[in-house]
C-alpha cells in the first residue's frame, strides 16, 4: 500500500526549485567534463584534450618515480615498564562521569578514546548525547593551554600559586570579598574543596550562575513549596503531555533521562502493549521535541503565558485574564485540557520560560493535575541547574563597587554568555585580581590577570551528584598531558591543605558518601556510582496566587509584543556553546534545520517572503539594543511573526574549530523580574548580500521515494499492520540474482521511527567509532559530508482537513502558511542489502557480500569511480575528496599529531579517493565473535552493539542475529510495524523500520 | 640475505670460543678444579661472581682472607655462623645489607674445597689476565670482538697489497723496458690486427640486419625477457621475505627459546590474547636478567647486550638501584602488515591453535630474526583454504551448517565459514 502523504525534506524539494531540480538530477553532486573533454571542442575549453594527455603522462612518471623510495623504517617500542593492567591491543574500561551522567571511558594503549554510558547505572542516561560522545575530542585539543598564564606570559605552578595567595590574602586583610564564580558546581568534591578555601579566606563567597538559567523554575518552586529546587521530571509515568515552549528531549533540563522516559511509552514495546502517551507541544520554533509531538501549535513567545492562563482556566474552570486569543491554539488547548483532566495523576505540563510566572502558574496547572509525586519528584530533585540569576547580578554591582578584592571563574564565561556583556567586563576591571579556571584564553579569562588551566575531567578525580541521592566518581584515565592542575587541586593549595586530590576525593567519599552504604571507595571506582535516594516522590501542593501571577504575566507578555518576537534557543547540539571548538559538533546537523557549522535566523517562510528574502538570504536582526547580520533559514513550523535563534555561537576565543562559527546571540536575552529570559521583541529587516549555510537537507535526496511509513494511534490500534506497506504480503517477487544464504549469524538492524526523536548523537559516536573525518563547513557546501549514518527529517504539511495528497499538495503549496507541519525523522545508514545494486556495479570487487549479510567494503581494493553510490537506492555512500586525517587543509579539525590520538585505533583511516559507508561496527563484530571463541562459548545476543546503538537513549536502534530467533532483533522484526525501505524494487535490505506511530486528536 | 658483518661476527666468535677453549685445556691441572667449575656454575653463579660483586661479593682472594674452615662452616649454613656470634660472620652479613645466603647443606666438604680451588684458580687467571691485557699481551685476544678482527683484518690487506703494487710496478718497469727496445715490430703487427677485426664485426653486424627473422626473434626474446623480470619485480613489489634489520640489541631467540626452551608466550603473552604480539617491556627482560649476565662470557663483565636493557631501565647493577631516567628500546619492525589489513593474534593462537612457527618459521634456530613468511594476501589465503577450524570451540556450535558438517566428519576450513571475505581482515 502506498502512503499518500507527499513527505520533503526541504522547501527546495516541495516547491522543487531549479537549483534543486539540476542538483538531484546529476549522477553526482559536482558533474564531471567528461564530455568536454572529449568532444571536438574539447581542445579549446579550460582543460584541452592534449593537455589532459600531458598531465597524465607527468602524472603516470611523477608516480612511478615517487614510489621508488625504499621501504621506510618502522620502529616498535614497548614499555619500559608496562603497567600491569594494560595489553596493547586490548580495551580498558574505565568507570567515570561527565555532566553528572554515569559513563565508561574507553582507553587503549592508555589513551581515553570513546565514552558509553554505563550500562548498569540506573542513573541519568541509557546512551549518551552528542556532547557526550564527542568530548573526548575535547581532551586532544590543540587549543588548550599547556601552562599557568600570569599576564598573559607562561609561568609555573609555583610562581602562580605564590601570587595567587598574596593576592588572596591582601583581599583578605583588606576585608575585601573573594568571589568563585562558577556554573553550576553538584559535585561534593568541589563543594568541599571551596569549602576548605572558604574556611581559610572567610569573605569568600561562592556564586553560581548558568549560561542558560533555570532560576525561574527555582524561584517558582521556592514559592509555591517552599523548596528552591529544580525537581526531576518523570516523563514514564506520564499519558498526556503538554509542553510549552519547553525542549525537554533536547536542550531543557535533561533530555537524555526524559528521552529514554518518554520513549518507554511510545516505543514498540509500549505499542504491542495497546499503549502510548500522547504529546501537545506549543512553541514558537520547530525545536527537536516539537518535531516530535503528536500535535503541535505554533504560538508566538508573547502568548506562552496566555496558552498557560487559558489552560488553566480550562483545568479548573476559573476564569482568569489574559487567555490565548489563537483560534488554533484556544482549539488545541480545549482538547488538551480534556485530554489532561482525564488522565488526572498521570498528566504533566511543563514550561520552558525562565519567567517565574510562568512556572509558578505551571506549578498550579501541575498541582491541580496531581503531578506532584510519581511524574514531578521534589524529593529526589535535579542539581544540575542551580545557577541563580539574582546572585551574580549582585555580584556585578558589589564588584562594580570596588568591594571584590578577587575573583575566580570556574566554568564560567560571563564576558562570551552574559545578557550585559559591559556590566561584566565593567566590573571585571574594578576587582583587584581576577583568574579563571578554563582550560583556554577563552573570552573572560583572555581579559582576567591569570589563568589556572584545569585538567580535563579525563585526567582528574573527581565526582558529581546530578540528583539529590545519586552520586558518580571521575577518576582520571590518562595523566594531564599539558601542565594543567584541576581546580578543586588548586584551591587546596591556595587555602594552604597540601593534601593530594586523589586523597581529598576518597576521604571525602568515605567520610559522607559512602557511610551507611556498605561499599568499599574500590567497589564504587569500578561501579561508578552510589544511588540513595527513595524511589518515589511525595505528593505536595502549589500554593500559588494564580490571579496575580496571570496578571504579572500579562504585563511581562506585552512587552515582548511586535512585529516580530524573537525566541532565543539553546541548540540541541551546541547548547551553551561550552563544547564549541569540538568539530565533532559543529559538524553534526541540527535535527530540524540540518544546519552544520553555523547559526541563523530561522523565519517562516511566508515571512521571509514578505521581507523579500529567498534562498541564502540575510537578515539583520535587532533586539534590546543588539544587533547582528544572520543567515535565514525558512523553516517551516516556525510560528509567523517571529523569529528563532540559537545560543552558543559566535564564539571569539575558543580555538581553532570555533572561533567565529556564527553570531552570539546571547546579547538579545532581557533581565525581567530578576532572571534571563529568552523572549525579546524585535526588529528583523533584509540586510544585502547573501549566505549559504552548509545545510545537509536535500543532499543525498532519495528523489520523493516513498520510504516513510506513518499511521496514527487509533489506527494502529484497530489494525496493528495499518499503513506500514509491506510489499511482499501483496506481491510476488522474481529474483535475478542468487538468494544469499547466511549459514551462520546473520546481522540485521531494527530502527523503530517512533522512538527516534532525531537527536544525532548516534552520529556522533559513529564518527568517533569509526575514525569519519570531519570535513568542515565549505567542503559541507559541496554536499561532501562523510557521516556514514544520517537522519533524514521530512516534513509534511498539516491543513484543517487534514493531510492532502501528493498532487494537491503541490498545486494548493502556496495557500498555506508553513506553521503546522509535522515531521519524522529516519536514521538512514547502509541497509545492508541482501541484492545490493551497489555491489553489481562495482569494477573491481571492492565493495562485495560476506556471508553474515553484511555489505563489505575493501577500502584498499577501491579506486573510486563512484558507480556504487550512483547505484545506490539510499545515498549511504561517502566518497573521500581528500586525504582529511593527513592535508594541512583540514588543520582546524582533527589533522594534527595530538588529535589524532583519538583515532580508533581498530579501523583505519580511509585515504583520498576512496568510497567509504557503514559497516555495522564490523570492528565490533568481529570482536564479539573472537571473544566468544576465546571463551569457548556461543555468541550471546547483546555481545555486540552497535556504537550508534550504544549512543541511543531512546532504544531506537537494535542490532542483532536474526539466525537466533530469541534474540531482541529477532523480536522486534516479527513485529507487525517493520516494513523494510524500498522494498519494491527487491534489493532485500537487512534493516527493518517500525512505522511512525502518531497519537493525534482527530482519529 | 644475511650481510657480511654478521657471518665476520660468526666467525670472530668461533674464533673467540677456540681460544678459550684452548686456554681452558692448557689452565687444566687439577681434577678439583674442574669439579669445582661444575659445582661453582651450579650452584653460586645465581648470586657470585670471582672477580665482580653481585648479589653477594666477588669471590677472588676468599681462601686468603678466611681460613678454610670458617669458609666450609659458612657455606653449609650461614646463619648459623651467625648466630653463634662468629665476628666476620656478623659482619659480612651486616656489610651485605642482611642478605641471607642460601644453606648448601648438601655440599660434601670435598666438593666445597673444589669450588675454593676453582675459586682461587680463576681468581689468580683474572689478576694474570688483567696484567696481560696492560701489557697488551695475548690475553685480550680473548675478548676480542669481530671489530677490532675487521680492523686487524683490513690493516693485513692493506699491508698485502702495498707490497703487491712495489712487486708489479716493479715487473712493469722491467717489462717496460723490454718493450720499447721491439716498439717499431709491435706496432705494425698492431695496425693489421686492427684491419682485420673491424672487417670481420662489420661482416657480421650487416648480416645480422639483414636477416629479419633473427632481429625479429632477438627482438622478442628481449621483450619477454624483460616482461618476466618487470613482471616478477612487479609481485614482490613490498614483499619483504628475509628481512633481516640490525636490531639494538642483538637479542639471539636461538639461546632464548632455542637452548633455554623459553615458552613464546613467557615474553610475548599479547599473542595469546590481544592482535598484538607484543614485544616484551625491558622488566620482562629483567625477570631473569637480573641475575642472569652472562658475566661468564665476558670475563666477569656483564654482557654488553645486556647492559643495554640496564641502560633502558636506567638501572644500576652495582648497587641495583633504578633511576629515573629510563628510555624505551627502539627495536625495529620485522613484520609489517599494511595499515589496512587486519590481523589478530590471538585468533590465530588461541583460537585455531597456530604454531608461531607456521607464520616466523624456525624462529628458535635464528640468532637474529628475519621475515619468514612473505606475509602477502596470497599467502594468507591459501592457508585459510586449507586449514581446518578448531571444530572443539563451542562458538561453532551455533553456526548450525558448519556444526553439520563437522558432526558429519567432514571438513571445515577457515574459507568456508568466510574466511576470505574482505570485511574480516580490511576494515
Amino acid at each position: 500500500m502506498d502512503s499518500n502523504k507527499k513527505y520533503w525534506k526541504g522547501l527546495e524539494e516541495l516547491q522543487q526549485t531549479p537549483a534543486f531540480v539540476e542538483n538531484k538530477k546529476g549522477e553526482f553532486a559536482e558533474p564531471i567534463p567528461v564530455e568536454d573533454v572529449l568532444n571536438e571542442a574539447g581542445l579549446s575549453t579550460r582543460t584541452p584534450r592534449r593537455d589532459f594527455l600531458k598531465a597524465l603522462g607527468f602524472g603516470l612518471g611523477a608516480v612511478t618515480l615517487a614510489a621508488c623510495n625504499r621501504t621506510p623504517v618502522h620502529k616498535a617500542v614497548p614499555y619500559v615498564i608496562k603497567p600491569e593492567e594494560v595489553t596493547p591491543g586490548i580495551p580498558n574500561f574505565y568507570a567515570s562521569s561527565f555532566n553528572g551522567q554515569s559513563v565508561l571511558v574507553r582507553t587503549r594503549e592508555g589513551r581515553p578514546i570513546s565514552l558509553t554510558a554505563n550500562p548498569n547505572s540506573i542513573g541519568l542516561n541509557q546512551g549518551t548525547d552528542a556532547i557526550t560522545s564527542a568530548v573526548v575530542l575535547d581532551l586532544y585539543d590543540m587549543s588548550k593551554l599547556q601552562n599557568p598564564q600570569l599576564d598573559g606570559k607562561d609561568v609555573d605552578w609555583s610562581t602562580l600559586d605564590k601570587t595567587v595567595i598574596d593576592a588572596l590574602n591582601k583581599a583578605a586583610a583588606a576585608g575585601k570579598q573573594i568571589a568563585i564564580v562558577s556554573n553550576t558546581v553538584n559535585s561534593p568534591t568541589a563543594l568541599a574543596a571551596i569549602a576548605t578555601f572558604t574556611a581559610k579566606y572567610p569573605t569568600a563567597v561562592h556564586i553560581q550562575v548558568d549560561a542558560v538559567s533555570y532560576s525561574g523554575i527555582i524561584e517558582a518552586n521556592r514559592a509555591s513549596f517552599g523548596k528552591a529546587v529544580i525537581p526531576s521530571y518523570h516523563f514514564a509515568n506520564a499519558n498526556v503531555v503538554v509542553s510549552v515552549a519547553a525542549d525537554f528531549l533536547g536542550s531543557w533540563l535533561a533530555g537524555e533521562e526524559h528521552t529514554q522516559d518518554y520513549i518507554r511509552n511510545r516505543d514498540y514495546k509500549s505499542l504491542k502493549n495497546g499503549k502510548m502517551s500522547r504529546h501537545i507541544q506549543f512553541e514558537s520554533g520547530l525545536s527537536m521535541t516539537g518535531s516530535n509531538a503528536d500535535v503541535r501549535i505554533a504560538i508566538k513567545p508573547s502568548e506562552e503565558g496566555a496558552v498557560l492562563v487559558s489552560l488553566y482556566n480550562a483545568i479548573t474552570g476559573q476564569s482568569l485574564a489574559g487567555g490565548v486569543s489563537n483560534k488554533k491554539a484556544q482549539t488545541a488547548i480545549t482538547l488538551a485540557a480534556k485530554e489532561l483532566t482525564n488522565n488526572r495523576g498521570n498528566a504533566l505540563v511543563v514550561a520552558g520560560s525562565n519567567d517565574v510566572n510562568i512556572q509558578l502558574l505551571a506549578n498550579a496547572i501541575n498541582s491541580a493535575l496531581g503531578a506532584y509525586g510519581a511524574i514531578i519528584d521534589l524529593d529526589n530533585y535535579s542539581k544540575q541547574f542551580q545557577g541563580s540569576d539574582a546572585a551574580f547580578q549582585q555580584f556585578l554591582s558589589t564588584a562594580a563597587a570596588g568591594q571584590v578584592g578577587a575573583a575566580f571563574f570556574l566554568n564560567s564565561n560571563p564576558v562570551y554568555d552574559y545578557v550585559k556583556a559591559n556590566d561584566v567586563t565593567n566590573a571585571l576591571s574594578k576587582i583587584d585580581f581576577t583568574l579563571s579556571f578554563a582550560d583556554r584564553a577563552d573570552e573572560t579569562a583572555s581579559t582576567l590577570k591569570a589563568i589556572a588551566p584545569a585538567s580535563s575531567f579525563l585526567e582528574s578525580w573527581g565526582d558529581a551528584s546530578a540528583k539529590e541521592g545519586y552520586f558518580t566518581i571521575v577518576q582520571p584515565t590518562i595523566n594531564p598531558v599539558f601542565n594543567t592542575r584541576q581546580a578543586e587541586q588548586s584551591l587546596l593549595v591556595w587555602a594552604g591543605d597540601n593534601t593530594n586530590i586523589y586523597d581529598f576525593v576518597r576521604k571525602n567519599w568515605e567520610e559522607n558518601i559512602l557511610a551507611g552504604t556498605g561499599k568499599s571507595w574500590n567497589e564504587v571506582l569500578q561501579l561508578g556510582f552510589i544511588y540513595k535516594g527513595s524511589s518515589v516522590g511525595s505528593s505536595y501542593t502549589a500554593n500559588v496566587d494564580v490571579n496575580a501571577v496571570a496578571n504579572a504575566i500579562g504585563t511581562t507578555s506585552k512587552t515582548i509584543v511586535g512585529d516580530f518576537e524573537l525566541k532565543l534557543y539553546e541548540s540541541t547540539v551546541m547548547r551553551d556553546g561550552r563544547y564549541a571548538n569540538n568539530a565533532f559538533l559543529q559538524e553534526l546537523p541540527d535535527p530540524v534545520s540540518k544546519v552544520t557549522w553555523d547559526n541563523y535566523a530561522a523565519l517562516n517562510p511566508r515571512d521571509a517572503e514578505k521581507i523579500g528574502l529567498g534562498e541564502n538570504g540575510k537578515v539583520t536582526v535587532e533586539a534590546n539594543g543588539y544587533s547582528v547580520e544572520l543567515p535565514v533559514v525558512l523553516q517551516p513550523g516556525q510560528a509567523l511573526g517571529t523569529v528563532s535563534v540559537a545560543v552558543g555561537y559566535g564564539r571569539t576565543k575558543v580555538g581553532k574549530a570555533g572561533n567565529n562559527v556564527g553570531q552570539n546571540a546571547y546579547p538579545f536575552a532581557r533581565l525581567v523580574n530578576g532572571s534571563v529570559q529568552f523572549e525579546a521583541k524585535a526588529n528583523v529587516a533584509k540586510a544585502s548580500g547573501t549566505y549559504e549555510l552548509a545545510q545537509t537537507q536535500t543532499h543525498h535526496t532519495i528523489e520523493g521515494r516513498n520510504i516513510i511509513r506513518e499511521t496514527t494511534f487509533a489506527k494502529y490500534l484497530k489494525d496493528p499492520n495499518s499503513e506500514s506497506g509491506r510489499f511482499a504480503d501483496s506481491h510476488k517477487t522474481y529474483d535475478l540474482w542468487n538468494k544469499f544464504e547466511s549459514p551462520g549469524h546473520k546481522w540485521v538492524m531494527a530502527i523503530d521511527l517512533n522512538a527516534c526523536t532525531g537527536c544525532g548523537s548516534c552520529i556522533v559516536a559513529c564518527s568517533v567509532e569509526n575514525n569519519v573525518p570531519v570535513v568542515g563547513r565549505d567542503e559541507v557546501r559541496r554536499r561532501r559530508e562523510m557521516h556514514w549514518l544520517r537522519i533524514d527529517r521530512y516534513y509534511t504539511l498539516e491543513t484543517e482537513g487534514g493531510r492532502l495528497t501528493e498532487e494537491k499538495e503541490i498545486a494548493k503549496a502556496s495557500d498555506y502558511d508553513y506553521e503546522d507541519v509535522t515531521v519524522v525523522h529516519q536514521p538512514m545508514l547502509c541497509q545492508h542489502c541482501d541484492h545490493a545494486p551497489c555491489e553489481t556495479v562495482c569494477p573491481v570487487l571492492a565493495t562485495v557480500h560476506s556471508s553474515e549479510g553484511l555489505n563489505h567494503m575493501a577500502y584498499n581494493r577501491c579506486f573510486g569511480t563512484r558507480y556504487c553510490a550512483n547505484n545506490c537506492p539510499f545515498k549511504v555512500r561517502r566518497f573521500n575528496w581528500f586525504n582529511y586525517w593527513n592535508d594541512s587543509r583540514f588543520d582546524n579539525y582533527l589533522n594534527n599529531e595530538f588529535t589524532q590520538l583519538v583515532l580508533n585505533p581498530d579501523v583505519t583511516t580511509r585515504s583520498r579517493g576512496v568510497m567509504e559507508k557503514c559497516s555495522m561496527c564490523i570492528q565490533r563484530i568481529q570482536g564479539g565473535k573472537l571473544q566468544a571463541k576465546m571463551e569457548n562459548r556461543k555468541l550471546r545476543d547483546g555481545d555486540v552493539k552497535m556504537a550508534c546503538q550504544e549512543a541511543c537513549s531512546a532504544n531506537a536502534i537494535i542490532f542483532g542475529d536474526v539466525n537466533d530467533p530469541e534474540s531482541e532483533v529477532s523480536k522486534a522484526l516479527r513485529n507487525e510495524r517493520v516494513y523494510y525501505v524500498l522494498e519494491e524494487i527487491n534489493v532485500q535490505p537487512n534493516i527493518g523500520y517500525m512505522t511512525k506511530v502518531r497519537n493525534t486528536f482527530e482519529a | 640475505m644475511r650481510n657480511i658483518s654478521s657471518v665476520l661476527g660468526r666467525l670472530a666468535k668461533t674464533v673467540s670460543v677456540g681460544m678459550m677453549l684452548l686456554f681452558a685445556v692448557t689452565m687444566a691441572h687439577a681434577q678439583d678444579v674442574k669439579e669445582g667449575e661444575t659445582l661453582f656454575k651450579s650452584k653460586c653463579t645465581t648470586c657470585h661472581s670471582v672477580s665482580r660483586n653481585m648479589v653477594g661479593p666477588a669471590l677472588a682472594g676468599m681462601s686468603e682472607r678466611h681460613s678454610e674452615e670458617w669458609l666450609l662452616s659458612w657455606i653449609k649454613n650461614s646463619q648459623a655462623l651467625i648466630a653463634s656470634g662468629d665476628e666476620t660472620a656478623v659482619q659480612l652479613f651486616e656489610d651485605w645489607n642482611r642478605l641471607v645466603m642460601t644453606s648448601f647443606t648438601d655440599l660434601s666438604d670435598d666438593q666445597i674445597k673444589s669450588i675454593i680451588a676453582y675459586v682461587d684458580a680463576e681468581g689468580a687467571k683474572a689478576a694474570e689476565g688483567g696484567g696481560d691485557a696492560a701489557s697488551g699481551g695475548a690475553g685480550s685476544t680473548q675478548s676480542s670482538d669481530a671489530n677490532t678482527l675487521m680492523i686487524f683484518g683490513l690493516i693485513a690487506i692493506v699491508v698485502l697489497v702495498i707490497i703487491v703494487i712495489v712487486v708489479l710496478n716493479r715487473v712493469i718497469r722491467t717489462l717496460e723496458k723490454v718493450i720499447a727496445s721491439n716498439q717499431a715490430a709491435i706496432e705494425a703487427a698492431q695496425a693489421e690486427n686492427e684491419a682485420y677485426e673491424e672487417d670481420r664485426f662489420g661482416k657480421f653486424a650487416r648480416a645480422f640486419i639483414r636477416n629479419k627473422k633473427l632481429v625479429g626473434f632477438s627482438v622478442l626474446m628481449l621483450v619477454a625477457f624483460l616482461g618476466v623480470l618487470g613482471w616478477n619485480t612487479m609481485w614482490n613489489v613490498g614483499v619483504h621475505e628475509g628481512y633481516q634489520p640490525v636490531q639494538p640489541i642483538k637479542f639471539s631467540h636461538q639461546i632464548h627459546a632455542g637452548v633455554n626452551q623459553i615458552e613464546c608466550q613467557y615474553c610475548h603473552g599479547g599473542a595469546f590474547k590481544s592482535k598484538n604480539a607484543s614485544i616484551p617491556s625491558a622488566n620482562v627482560c629483567m625477570n631473569c636478567h637480573n641475575t642472569v649476565t652472562a658475566a661468564d662470557h665476558y670475563d666477569g663483565e656483564t654482557s654488553p647486550e645486556i647492559a643495554k636493557i640496564y641502560r633502558a631501565l636506567d638501572y644500576d647493577p652495582a648497587t641495583r638501584e633504578y633511576g629515573d631516567n629510563p628510555k624505551p628500546i627502539e627495536w625495529v619492525r620485522i613484520h609489517n602488515l599494511p595499515d589496512f589489513a587486519y590481523f589478530n593474534h590471538s585468533q590465530h593462537v588461541s583460537v585455531a591453535g597456530v604454531e608461531c612457527q607456521t607464520c616466523h618459521g624456525p624462529i628458535e634456530t635464528m640468532e637474529e630474526v628475519y621475515q619468514y613468511s612473505p606475509l602477502t594476501m596470497k599467502w594468507c589465503v591459501d592457508c585459510h583454504k586449507t586449514t581446518e577450524v578448531n571444530a572443539d570451540n563451542a562458538y561453532y556450535d551455533q553456526l548450525i551448517e558448519a556444526h553439520e558438517k563437522l558432526k558429519k566428519g567432514e571438513k571445515m576450513t577457515a574459507a568456508m565459514i568466510g574466511g576470505l571475505e574482505c570485511g574480516k581482515c580490511h576494515y
